[in-house]
C-alpha cells in the first residue's frame, strides 16, 4: 500500500511537477504543489492513485489560477488601472534562447481551449486514455478527437509565430 | 473502402483503443498505402507535440525524499484527528448540557408541567453527538491506514440505536407520543455518558467560566467563611452526598466549614443548556435558611418557596426542603415546578446513599 505510492512518487513526480509547472508558470511553486498533491495522497490513501494525483493536481493549479486573478485584481484596482487579463510571464532561466522557445510554445499553447489545453497536458502528463476520460468527463472515444484537434492546433499555432522570419527568407 | 479518421489514428497511436480495434486498424494499414501516409504523418504530428510541449519544463530539480512527506502527512493527519477530537469533545458538552436540562425537567413524581420543557434539545444534542462520532469515525481508518486498506466508516460508527434501556427508572414515566423511544433514550445515554465524563474530566472543567449568577453564593455577607473547593475535594470531605443534580457539569462547589462538627454547608453551582446556573445547597437547617432569609418566603404545600427580593434581573426562584436539622435548597431562575422536582430528585438520591 504505502510501497505503492512510493513507487508512483518516484515514477510521476517529474511528470506532476511539470503538468504543474505548465498551468502556474513558476517552478518553485509547482514543486510545493506536487509536493502537497503526495502528502495529501499519503493521507488520503486513494484507490486509483495516478489518476488520482493528477485530478488533485489540476485543482490545485485552478485554485493557484483564481488566487492569481484575484491579487492580480486587487493589485490593478489599487493602482487605479484599468483591469487586465493576467498574462503568463515565464520564469527566469539561465538561457536567453531557452526563454524564447518557451515563450513560444507558452503562447502556441495559450491559443488553444482550455478543454483542449487540459487533456493535451494531461495525455503528456502520461495518463491513459481512460485515465483522461475519468478526469475530464469526456467520452473515452473523444478523447482521441480532441487530442487530434489540440494537437494540430498547437503546431499550427507555433509555425504561424515561426512563418514571418521564414517567409521573408523564402520569398527573396 | 473506408479510410481511417485521424481522431482513430491519434487514439491508435496513443494506445487509447481496444485490442479488436487495433487488429481492425492494422489490417487495413496493411493494404492503404494512404493511411499509412496519414499514420506517419500523425506520428510525426504527436512527436512534433511532444517535443514542443519538452520546453515547457522547470528545471530538474531532486524530489524530497519520500520519507519526508510521509512525516508530513502523519503530521497533518495527527493535527487533524486532534482537532476533530477537540470538536466532539465540544459536542459531548453541548449534548451533555441539553440532556440535563431536559433531563432537570423531566423528574419528579407529579410530572408537574415546566414551561421551559424542550423536547427537541435532547434530539439535537444526540445528532450533535452522532455526528461528531461519525467524523470522527470517518477519520479513524487514515491513521490505520499505513498498513492496511481504510475499513468502511461505517463498520466502526457507533450504534445508531442501542436498545431502549431507561437509564434511571424515572425515565420511563417520560410521555413521548409520537416520538421515537428508542432514539431518545440513546440519546439520553449517550448525554449521559459526556455528562459524566464532563464531570470527571478535570480538564475541561477548568475551560468553563465559573458564571456570576444573579445570587452569588459567595457573596460578601459571606466572606471568609467560605471555600471554594474542586470537586475531588469537596467529595472527600462530604463523602458522596454532595447535593448536586446529575447530568450537568459542575462549575464550583463552595463550602462553608461549622464548628458544630457536622457535615459543613455546601453549594453546587451547576450549569444547565441555556446557560443558567441553578446551586444547589445542603446544610444545617439554620444556616441554609439563613442563606435564604433575604428572600421573601411563602410556603406552598410544605416546603419552602422563596422569591428573591433584590433587583437581580432574573426572576430567581428558591425551593428548601427540610429533613431533620438539614435544609436542602435549589435556587435558579426556573418555574418553581422544575425547582421542586429537582429537589424531590435530589432528596430522594441523597437518602438513598
Amino acid at each position: 500500500m504505502s510501497d505503492d505510492l512510493e513507487k508512483l512518487y518516484q515514477s510521476t513526480y517529474t511528470a506532476v511537477v511539470r503538468f504543474l509547472y505548465r498551468k502556474v508558470w513558476d517552478a518553485e511553486r509547482a514543486e510545493d504543489l506536487a509536493q502537497e498533491v503526495f502528502v495529501r495522497a499519503l493521507a488520503h490513501r486513494p484507490d486509483k492513485p495516478r489518476a488520482w494525483v493528477f485530478a488533485v493536481a489540476a485543482n490545485l493549479a485552478r485554485d493557484e489560477a483564481r488566487a492569481a486573478v484575484r491579487r492580480k485584481r486587487h493589485l490593478t484596482l489599487l493602482k487605479g488601472d484599468p483591469i487586465s487579463q493576467p498574462t503568463v510571464s515565464p520564469s527566469a532561466d539561465d538561457s536567453v534562447e531557452h526563454d524564447e522557445q518557451m515563450a513560444s510554445v507558452q503562447e502556441a499553447l495559450s491559443t488553444l481551449t482550455a478543454r483542449d489545453r487540459e487533456i493535451l497536458l494531461l495525455w503528456d502528463a502520461g495518463l491513459s486514455y481512460p485515465e483522461i476520460a475519468g478526469q475530464t468527463g469526456l467520452a473515452v472515444g473523444a478523447v482521441g478527437t480532441t487530442l487530434a484537434r489540440a494537437r494540430r492546433r498547437l503546431v499550427d499555432a507555433h509555425d504561424r509565430q515561426q512563418k514571418p522570419t521564414r517567409d521573408n527568407a523564402a520569398h527573396s | 473502402m473506408r479510410h481511417i479518421p485521424e481522431d482513430e489514428l491519434h487514439a491508435y497511436l496513443d494506445q487509447g483503443l481496444s485490442r479488436s480495434q487495433c487488429v481492425e486498424i492494422e489490417s487495413h494499414l496493411a493494404e492503404c498505402s494512404s493511411c499509412r501516409a496519414t499514420r506517419d504523418g500523425i506520428a510525426a504530428l504527436r512527436d512534433r507535440t511532444t517535443a514542443l510541449l519538452a520546453r515547457l519544463a522547470p528545471p530538474r530539480r531532486f524530489p524530497s525524499a519520500f520519507e519526508t512527506l510521509r512525516g508530513l502527512a502523519a503530521q497533518r493527519v495527527d493535527t487533524r484527528r486532534r482537532r476533530l477530537r477537540a470538536m466532539a469533545w465540544v459536542a459531548s458538552l453541548v449534548a451533555a448540557l441539553g440532556l440535563g436540562w431536559t433531563a432537570s425537567t423531566m423528574v419528579g413524581p407529579g410530572r408537574t408541567s415546566v414551561a421551559l420543557n424542550d423536547p427537541p434539545a435532547a434530539a439535537e444534542a444526540a445528532r450533535i453527538v452522532a455526528s461528531a462520532d461519525s467524523v470522527a469515525a470517518d477519520t479513524a481508518p487514515v491513521d490505520s491506514a499505513t498498513a492496511r486498506p481504510a475499513q468502511p466508516a461505517a463498520a466502526r460508527a457507533p450504534d445508531p440505536a442501542p436498545a431502549p434501556t431507561p437509564v434511571r427508572s424515572r425515565v420511563r414515566r417520560v410521555p413521548a407520543p409520537a416520538r421515537n423511544v428508542a432514539f431518545e433514550a440513546a440519546a439520553r445515554e449517550d448525554s449521559i455518558r459526556a455528562a459524566k465524563l464532563a464531570i470527571l474530566d478535570p480538564a475541561p472543567a477548568v475551560e468553563l467560566e465559573p458564571l456570576e449568577g444573579p445570587q452569588p453564593a459567595g457573596g460578601e455577607q459571606f466572606a471568609g467563611m467560605w471555600r471554594t473547593m474542586s470537586w475531588d475535594g469537596a467529595q472527600s470531605e462530604a463523602g458522596q452526598s454532595l447535593p448536586r443534580i446529575d447530568g450537568l457539569p459542575v462549575l464550583r462547589v463552595q463550602v462553608q466549614a461549622n464548628d458544630r462538627g457536622n457535615r459543613p454547608l455546601m453549594v453546587v453551582a451547576q450549569q444547565l443548556a441555556s446557560g443558567q446556573v441553578i446551586q444547589t445547597i445542603e446544610g444545617p437547617a439554620r444556616d441554609v435558611s439563613e442563606l435564604l432569609s433575604r428572600r421573601t418566603a411563602t410556603s406552598p404545600d410544605g416546603a419552602l418557596s422563596v422569591t428573591i427580593s433584590d433587583p437581580a434581573p432574573a426572576a430567581d426562584q428558591a425551593m428548601a426542603m427540610q429533613m431533620g436539622d438539614r435544609m436542602l435548597a435549589i435556587t435558579g431562575a426556573l418555574p418553581s415546578d422544575s425547582l421542586r422536582a429537582m429537589i424531590r430528585r435530589i432528596n430522594a438520591e441523597m437518602r438513598s446513599k
